[in-house]
């Protein structure tokens, strides 16, 4: 397919920006500056970014595990992000949910549960909204090749399924759930696409390490969804560069495997090295644009840094409000 | 007129669906079967199958879902038929509907209603008449309310569908079928009923008894027998049981000076049992003896029938609980 130019360098800015942002987090993980945990998507960019290009106003979005990437993408500015991640009040809820709950409703982020799977559903109910107001806007669920062999995440699927609603349920399958390879855990190799005939819904597999193909598989089926045919399944295959959680040994797989992925199926260069190749990006501007954006970051880490945190008498904010 | 327990839930939700289109009901048979104790009967062919809906057996689509879509504008008063079945789909009212706003800030507002019918049913069984209001006192966040009268019922889930934070609203099931004398003036009124605020049910200066749900007649009709003997029970119903209506409770053990609580939930680490804790904490100049705690005995529902209703407290045992506390 021919794309124009501007939509290709969104698409790398994306998968560009994206990869900063979560190295910028595994470096200030390791710097001792982030209060909690964190879980890094590295590698895993074009999947969401390839997915997230299919969106469109009003769309919702029950993001996933490794949310750096996808959170940034639909809209929270840096200075909320950082700041509900280092805790401050500047966070979407002032410090009280941190990293696995960033976003704010106004980008049509719906949230999401700490316990894997549990908000399969949400983006059902959403949907169901959608319909109510005749809107062809559609709901993204987002989950790991690990939750994905979670029962809720078929409840979802069933009543997604019986009521036809516009959800696109979205597998990122990065290989391993903490320790545990999805070949192991799955009886079949595309964890949630080969389940996708059996709730009567059409699936694509697509490598999530191409963020092309990925945007070309995710819109024909998110066109779908969104004329109104019910849910359907895009599962994207990836690999997660790095540990479960920072400082994650892994020991369980071989290195070697890894390092293949990093050096072969590197998302940002190889979508570079074509856009460069194809002249649509120069390497100046590719230079200049990890520079922009760069100092964006440091701008909006020292903002975060520098905000205040929730006292104690704030402590039962939020809570029957 | 005389009003039924159930036909003041079903007046409510049809007052809510007609006064509100974005109030949506779902749930397991709910539709055409009009709830199994046919209170959305005629509700399908009244508002039809978008607000209307059976879903299949998927308890924890049926939460997430109505997260999903009350925080996106509608108001889902979903219902799980039996309050055994919120243990299915625990995690999701446990860490979701009830830790929502907290963990994602306060623009996530969540009107949605968890309809469940609670309690024993002559002979429903150890998994089909369980009280959950404990489990769920441990999860801050989500509001808790359980009537004892179809007065209440009306007003308290009429507050609970027009309010922007989850409510697990408990239907205890024997008292579906109990009437209540309202005037008709009263009951047509629109009236709503403030969450988190307690009844006192009768006026006394003995004893302050807690009662709750099914347990409400019941102390009632244990306060007159205990008058008779020159005993004076102040029966009050919190009716939201969390969060608790302290005050109001508070100021009749400051009146009474003895407190005892009755559910008809299990006795270890029920409802009983937190407020006891708290009575003692905080009261403990104004009380004259220990509080008594009257509740279920600590066993799965046993199916025999007389083994049930032996189970779960009774006026009888109400009324010797009180007198041993004098």
């Amino acid at each position: 397919m021919k794309y124009e130019n501007d939509f290709l360098l969104k698409l790398y800015k994306d998968i560009l920006e994206t990869r900063l942002l979560e190295v910028k987090m595994t470096d200030l993980y390791a710097e001792s500056r982030v209060p909690g945990h964190i879980h890094s998507g590295t590698g895993q960019e074009a999947a969401f970014a390839g997915v997230l290009a299919t969106r469109k106003p009003g769309d919702y979005f029950k993001l996933p595990h490794r949310v750096v990437a996808s959170a940034y993408l639909v809209g929270d500015p840096l200075d909320t992000f950082f700041g509900e991640i280092l805790a401050k009040k500047t966070g979407n809820s002032g410090g009280r949910g941190g990293i696995n709950h960033l976003g704010r409703l106004c980008d049509g982020v719906l949230g999401m549960s700490g316990t894997l799977g549990c908000d399969a559903a949400i983006p059902v109910g959403a949907a169901m909204t959608i319909e109510a107001e005749g809107r062809d806007n559609v709901a993204f669920f987002f989950v790991g090749d690990g939750a994905a062999n979670r029962g809720p995440v078929y409840e979802a699927m069933v009543l997604a399924a019986d009521w036809k609603l516009p959800v696109v349920f979205v597998c990122v399958n990065n290989e391993f759930a903490i320790s545990t390879p999805a070949v192991y855990s799955s009886s079949v190799p595309n964890v949630l696409a080969d389940k996708a005939a059996g709730y009567n819904m059409p699936s694509v597999v697509v490598d999530g390490t191409d963020v092309l193909q990925t945007y070309e598989g995710a819109s024909k089926i998110v066109e779908s969804v969104r004329a109104g045919n019910g849910p359907a399944v895009i599962e994207c295959k990836c690999y997660r560069w790095r540990g479960h959680f920072e400082g994650d040994q892994c020991a369980y797989r071989d290195p070697a495997v890894t390092e293949k992925w990093i050096q072969e199926k590197d998302c940002v260069k190889n979508f570079e090295k074509t856009l460069i190749e194809q002249g649509v990006l120069t390497a100046e501007q590719a230079k200049k644009m990890r520079e922009d954006f760069d100092s964006k970051m440091e701008e909006a880490i020292a903002h975060a840094e520098a905000a205040p945190e929730m006292t104690a008498d704030e402590i039962y904010d939020f809570l029957y409000v | 007129m005389k009003v039924t327990f159930g036909r003041a839930i079903s007046d409510a939700l049809n007052e809510e669906m007609r006064r509100d289109s974005k109030v949506i009901i779902y749930g397991e048979d709910v539709a055409e079967f009009g709830n199994i104790f046919g209170l959305t009967r005629g509700m399908l062919e009244e508002y039809g199958p978008k607000r209307v809906r059976n879903t299949p057996i998927t308890e924890t689509a049926i939460i997430g879902s109505a997260i999903g879509a009350a925080e996106t504008g509608l108001r889902p008063c979903i219902e799980l038929m039996y309050s055994d079945f919120t243990t299915v789909c625990f995690a999701e009212i446990y860490h979701c509907v009830a830790k929502w706003r907290y963990m994602h800030g306060p623009e996530y507002k969540l009107p949605l209603v968890i309809r469940n019918a609670s309690g024993s049913a002559n002979g429903a069984g150890s998994e089909h008449s369980n009280c959950v209001e404990s489990l769920f006192m441990h999860s801050p966040g989500l509001t808790i309310v359980t009537p004892s009268c179809a007065y209440d019922a009306k007003g308290l889930l009429k507050s609970a569908i027009r309010s922007d934070n989850p409510v697990l609203f408990c239907e205890p099931k024997l008292l579906y079928q109990s009437k209540q004398e309202i005037p008709d003036e009263i009951y047509n009124s629109d009236y709503t009923i403030p969450l988190g605020l307690a009844d006192v049910k009768r006026a006394g200066t003995d004893v302050t008894l807690v009662a709750i749900g099914l347990m409400v007649p019941r102390a009632l009709e244990a306060a007159e027998k205990l008058a008779a003997e020159g005993i004076s029970v102040e029966v009050v119903d919190p009716r939201t049981i969390a969060p608790l209506d302290k005050d109001t409770i508070y100021q009749s053990i400051r009146k009474t000076h003895r407190a005892a609580i009755v559910e008809e939930g299990n006795k270890t680490a029920g409802i009983g049992a937190e407020l006891a804790a708290q009575f003692q904490e905080e009261l403990y100049d104004e009380l004259d003896g220990p509080v008594a705690r009257i509740a279920a005995l600590d066993v799965p529902m046993p199916y025999n029938i007389s083994m049930e209703h032996y189970s779960i407290p009774d006026a009888n045992n109400i009324v010797e609980t009180i007198r041993g506390m004098l």
